[in-house]
């Protein structure tokens, strides 16, 4: 199993949630407002009169073999919309109940 | 969850909502009348004491001033003034508008209650008599007729004023000009000496004989049968074999003494229309009651009572208050719908998109149509302040919705789906729209809140329909345009042919400006001082304009009718005066045709016409209303355009050249309406002795007719009138057995007449008048042979009582605000505002070197020119404070909108250029025009300091920042100011009718803002940079002296 973890503009959520439910990926946990910045190109999405935009996250636990086609399609979004911002990171789960 | 959110989840729910809201509003638009102005209570109550017999000194001594102490008192009073002549005295007491009437009254009442017991004697109760706006005819028929004249007054009576009284809302209807049927007996006084008869035992027997007496209930049998004596006269002859008494043992007969004339009054008011002889049927409306509508209804019904009238009786229209209504409000729905359709494309220029456009606009109705809920709710009816305040509004609606689809837009081109980018672009500027509309209402309404003045009635409806539309469009602009967005709005629509053809040129020079722009202010935040002192230059260069500007209180307004008073020296015969009147009528007629039609009136009004009661007639006074082709059309029908104020000029010309007219007065407008009428100054003079100020208004009143400006001068003490008085002696009718009373009611009998009886024919009554033939009364011996009997029987003649003198009666005393007052009252000549008069009046009065127990002010519409002027000063500053406060609570800083407000001068700069260009004077709708800049001007500032804010938070520096913020915000600043601006040209130039009012507004905010958005674009970003680097400069010396104190520390 692999948690993956994902942050992107609000704007996002629809398609990724769509995305989700193509890969049969049920389960997963939301925040609806989250602030942050990227390392490297990404706006800060702070909520704040400068910088207005806001950004969600979700943790997802996938099997991994799912792995591979949901980054892919996550990363294809990304690549559409690249002003938007889109991020997921990937690491292994160790245990579960 | 926000409410944007719920908008663009429920879209059927949100879009039904908008639509009942339209509904509801076009509902309460098919029940709201028209009107010309928001309703104004009249603020006028008169008083009228009648004490019989007393002279106007008397008067004003005995009556007028106990009262006028006692009244003065009454909350709410603005002014009270007095006119005292002989045997009556009026009170006039003027109240601040808006205030209640009713209490007033109450008030009045409560007042004189207390003060009758100090009255003299003699004097009558006083008498309270409302007077208002209700009371100005709103409709005048004319009547012609040829083979019916003298049966007229009956015909219209019965056939025409009745029906027309039982119209719902119609007020008193008076028939005037057309003379009432009268039975005259006429006696031979010689006839009456050798019977031995007397006017008073004619007038006895006729009134004994002409009687029906009910004798009671008798049974007969078993029968019960009433008992009548029908003595009434059932013809007219039958007065004639009346018996009036015997002499010698042969009776005498009534034709023995004296013949019977079954005709018309001898003294009665003559109605010309057109020049020919006929009546005038005056309709007033009930108070409260609606013009238009009473005008609609009175008009379905005209052509049924036409159609029962004899077929020679021809009724026509002579004035018609609320045909200038509707033609005027007819003009402001094309006024609103050019704005409209300018401010579409204003948008469409600026977005290049069919559908945000169409989201855009959309607005506009939404917003519009609900404020008719509100006017219904109120009240209120569809007048040229609601209409004008939506032509406005137009202009500011768009603001809101404008941005919200604007980052929208920007959302989606970034790859949102457009129902996500709707809800979280509309999260991101909700709260920037709520603050600049909260700006806006931050002007509006404190109007709201103007109670005093007349200012206030206008103002008070001005505010609350922007501040309704304002804050409808701000929720439609939260919620229905993000719906409409999410539905409608596409990523990269393809563009047709047509698009490319018409917008590539628009978005080039576009792109164009966006770069000039941006090197013009990187050049002005280089050269802050040269900007600065530039700036300074050209506001206070604009100050020496200032004196070239005129103020005046409301524009003259052209609604074809013009009403002219001519007096002849009291005395003059009427067939002098219908000669007279003729010739001026046929020369009005000839040198003007613009003139749709003329009605004239002369001689003495009959008691029962309510409209004529309250001016004043007699065989002196010539009166006529002239109504011209309305605006719209007179250039087709006259082939002539001249204006109204011109030709009450003219007018007055050619009345100057005749020489037997003592004065008179040609009233623009009709003299009915307090605004739109010619502006008056009056110069008062108070003072008691009335030669000494009567010098003084004469010396003032011919210095004013000299000065160019000034067409019309009128003195408001009248000169002494002459007439003639019996002065009995009071030994001599003592002697004789005789008082004052019995012997002045013998002469008033036999002159003027006694009213035997009445004679009653199909359900009508008609006076039977019983006095000298006319013959017997022509000369002053025919009053001197007058015989008078007393108690023994012995017949007097009255030369051996008294004498007949001619007398001077002293004029009406008039008296304000407790002092002898006379008046001076000028009228604008064409292309004069009053601040010439104002000026000239001034200068004049301080050249004549009044003695100092003589003071004189400035009244008449100056006075309510002041009075309003301050009202609006005070709100002018009001609303400065404010928009501060509102904007110094959205930026959470002092000095940001201190640097937004430096685009409020340019404001003025804009105004003073433009009314000086334009040669417009400064007027109140000019002055609310200056009041709704500073919010809209403020809003330009708002929108490009926010921006630079916010590029400085991102972390660019002051002058980068600057240059960035005005490059990328000029487009939204030009679109709401060219939308607001451009939406202003069809009220600025309107020529339509009723034009004049507005056109000062528009023109005001039209180049106040053209002229301020040209400046504040650059002097904002550079006033901002001084006070930013200020700051900076500041924080820096701060860190400095920290920096020095820890490496002091570290040292130590």
């Amino acid at each position: 199993m692999k948690a993956v973890f994902i942050t992107f503009n609000q704007a996002y959520y629809d398609a990724i949630l769509s995305i989700m439910d193509r890969s049969a990926i049920r389960g997963y946990t939301y925040w609806e407002d989250v602030q942050g910045r990227g390392s490297k190109t990404g706006l800060p999405h702070y909520g704040t009169h400068a910088w207005p935009t806001k950004n969600s996250a979700i943790f997802v636990v996938v099997e991994d073999e799912k792995v591979a086609v949901f980054l892919d399609s996550l990363h294809k979004l990304d690549l559409k919309t690249e002003a938007q911002g889109l991020r997921a990171f990937v690491w292994s789960i160790e245990q579960l109940i | 969850m926000s409410i944007y959110s719920t908008a663009v989840k429920k879209p059927v729910t949100t879009a039904l909502i908008f639509v009942a809201v339209v509904i509801l509003g076009l509902y309460s638009l098919s029940r709201l009348s028209i009107d010309l102005l928001p309703k104004i209570d009249m603020n006028m109550i008169m008083v009228m004491t009648a004490y019989p017999g007393s002279s106007a000194a008397d008067v004003e001594m005995n009556v007028s001033k106990p009262l006028e102490n006692t009244l003065n008192s009454v909350s709410n009073l603005k002014n009270i003034s007095s006119q005292s002549r002989e045997n009556i005295s009026v009170i006039t007491l003027e109240f601040e508008y808006g205030s209640d009437t009713d209490v007033a009254t109450n008030d009045v009442r409560d007042k004189l209650e207390m003060v009758k017991s100090y009255l003299p004697d003699g004097a009558e109760s006083p008498v309270i008599f409302k007077f208002g706006t209700d009371d100005i005819p709103i409709l005048m028929l004319s009547v012609t007729a040829e083979e019916s004249t003298n049966a007229l007054y009956k015909i219209l009576d019965d056939k025409v004023a009745n029906p027309l009284a039982r119209i719902n809302g119609v007020g008193a209807v008076s028939v005037s000009g057309t003379p009432i049927r009268e039975l005259q007996v006429y006696c031979d006084p010689y006839k009456l000496e050798a019977y031995g008869q007397t006017i008073e035992s004619i007038s006895a027997v006729i009134a004994q004989e002409n009687r029906n007496t009910p004798g009671g209930v008798i049974d007969i049998g078993s029968n019960t049968y009433s008992l009548r004596v029908q003595g009434e006269f059932t013809e007219v002859n039958q007065l004639l074999d009346l018996v009036v008494g015997s002499r010698d043992n042969k009776t005498v007969y009534l034709r023995d003494v004296a013949y019977v004339r079954d005709y018309v009054e001898e003294r009665a008011q003559e109605t010309y229309n057109n020049g020919t002889r006929g009546g005038m049927i005056i309709i007033q409306k009930q108070s409260g009651a609606n013009s238009v509508e009473i005008a609609k209804k009175v008009y379905e019904k005209l052509p049924e009572i036409q159609a029962s009238l004899p077929s020679d009786v021809q009724l026509g229209i002579i004035m018609d208050t609320s045909e200038n209504i509707v033609h005027t409000i007819d003009s402001l729905v094309e006024t609103v719908i050019a704005t409209f359709l300018i401010v579409m494309l204003v948008v469409l220029a600026f977005l290049r998109r069919w559908r945000a456009t169409f989201i855009i606009v959309l607005t506009i109705p939404i917003s519009l149509v609900a404020s008719f809920a509100y006017l219904l709710a109120s009240g209120n009816t569809l007048n040229i302040v609601s209409m004008s305040s939506l032509s406005l509004a137009i202009g500011m609606v768009v603001d809101d919705a404008i941005v919200v689809l604007e980052n929208i837009t920007k959302h989606i081109e970034r790859g949102s789906s457009p129902k996500q980018a709707a809800i979280h672009a509309t999260n991101e500027v909700g709260l920037a729209v709520m603050a600049s509309t909260l700006t806006i209402l931050a002007v509006f309404l404190p109007f709201t809140m103007v109670t005093s003045g007349i200012a206030g009635i206008m103002f008070r409806q001005l505010g609350w329909i922007v501040t309704i539309v304002i804050s409808i469009s701000l929720i439609s602009a939260l919620t229905l345009t993000p719906m409409l967005c999410s539905q409608m709005l596409r990523l990269n629509p393809k563009k047709g042919k047509l698009y490319i053809f018409l917008f590539t040129p628009v978005e080039r020079a576009l792109d164009w400006l966006d770069g000039a722009y941006a090197r013009l202010v990187n050049w002005g935040v280089r050269h802050r001082k040269t900007v600065i002192t530039g700036a300074a230059l050209i506001f206070i260069g604009s100050l020496f304009l200032t004196p070239t500007i005129k103020t005046e209180f409301f524009p003259t307004q052209d609604n074809a009718n013009i009403s002219v008073n001519i007096e002849l020296p009291i005395g003059t015969g009427q067939n002098i005066t219908r000669e007279l009147a003729q010739r001026i009528n046929t020369e009005f007629c000839a040198n003007y045709p613009e003139i749709k039609m003329t009605n004239h009136s002369e001689g003495q009004a009959s008691t029962d016409n309510t409209f004529a009661q309250m001016s004043s007639s007699g065989t002196h006074i010539i009166e006529f209303y002239i109504s011209l082709y309305s605006v719209g059309e007179r250039f087709e029908k006259s082939g002539s355009n001249r204006g109204l104020s011109e030709i009450c000029e003219l007018m007055r010309k050619d009345l100057e050249k005749y020489t037997e007219i003592k004065r008179f007065e040609v009233l623009a407008g009709g003299g009915g309406g307090m605004m739109g009428g010619e502006a008056t100054v009056d110069v008062e003079i108070y003072g008691f002795d009335f030669s000494e100020t009567d010098i003084i208004a004469g010396e003032i009143a011919q210095r004013l007719r000299d000065n160019k400006n000034v067409s019309q001068v009128t003195v408001s003490r009248e000169d002494y009138i002459p007439e003639y008085q019996i002065d009995f002696d009071r030994e001599k009718l003592a002697v004789n057995g005789l008082n004052v009373t019995t012997a002045s009611m013998y002469m008033r009998n036999r002159i003027n007449g006694s009213v035997a009886s009445l004679y009653r024919e199909d359900g009508d009554e008609y006076n039977i008048r019983v006095r000298y033939a006319p013959q017997f009364r022509q000369s002053l011996d025919d009053i001197e042979n007058i015989l008078i009997y007393n108690n023994a029987g012995q017949g007097i003649r009255i030369r051996e009582l008294g004498q007949v003198v001619e007398h001077m009666t002293p004029p009406t005393i008039e008296r304000k605000n407790r002092e002898r007052v006379i008046t001076v009252s000028a009228i604008a000549a064409e292309g004069a505002a009053l601040s010439d008069i104002v000026d000239a009046a001034n200068t004049e009065m301080r050249s004549l070197g009044i003695p100092p127990e003589i003071g004189w002010q400035l009244a008449g519409t100056y006075q309510d020119q002041q009075e309003t002027f301050s009202d609006l000063g005070l709100l002018m500053l009001l609303i400065i404070i404010l928009v501060f406060i509102v904007m110094a609570a959205q930026f959470e800083s002092l000095t940001d909108p201190f640097v937004i407000m430096f685009s409020i001068p340019f404001a003025f700069v804009g105004v003073i250029l433009g009314l000086s260009i334009t040669q417009t004077p400064l007027g109140v709708m000019a002055l609310i025009g200056v009041i709704m800049l500073i919010g809209i001007v403020v809003k330009n500032g708002i929108v490009l300091i926010d921006y630079t804010i916010l590029c400085r938070e991102r972390g660019m520096s002051i002058i980068t920042a600057c240059v960035a913020a005005g490059k990328s915000r000029l487009r939204p600043v030009l679109m709401t100011s060219l939308s607001t601006v451009l939406g202003m040209l069809p009220l600025a130039l309107g020529t339509g009718e009723g034009a004049e009012m507005w056109r000062a507004m528009g023109m005001t905010v039209a180049w106040g803002l053209t002229i301020s958005t040209l400046i504040t674009l650059v002097i904002v970003p550079v006033v901002y940079c001084v006070f930013a680097a200020n700051g900076l400069k500041r924080k820096r010396k701060k860190i400095k002296k920290l920096a020095v104190l820890m490496n002091y520390n570290t040292i130590k």
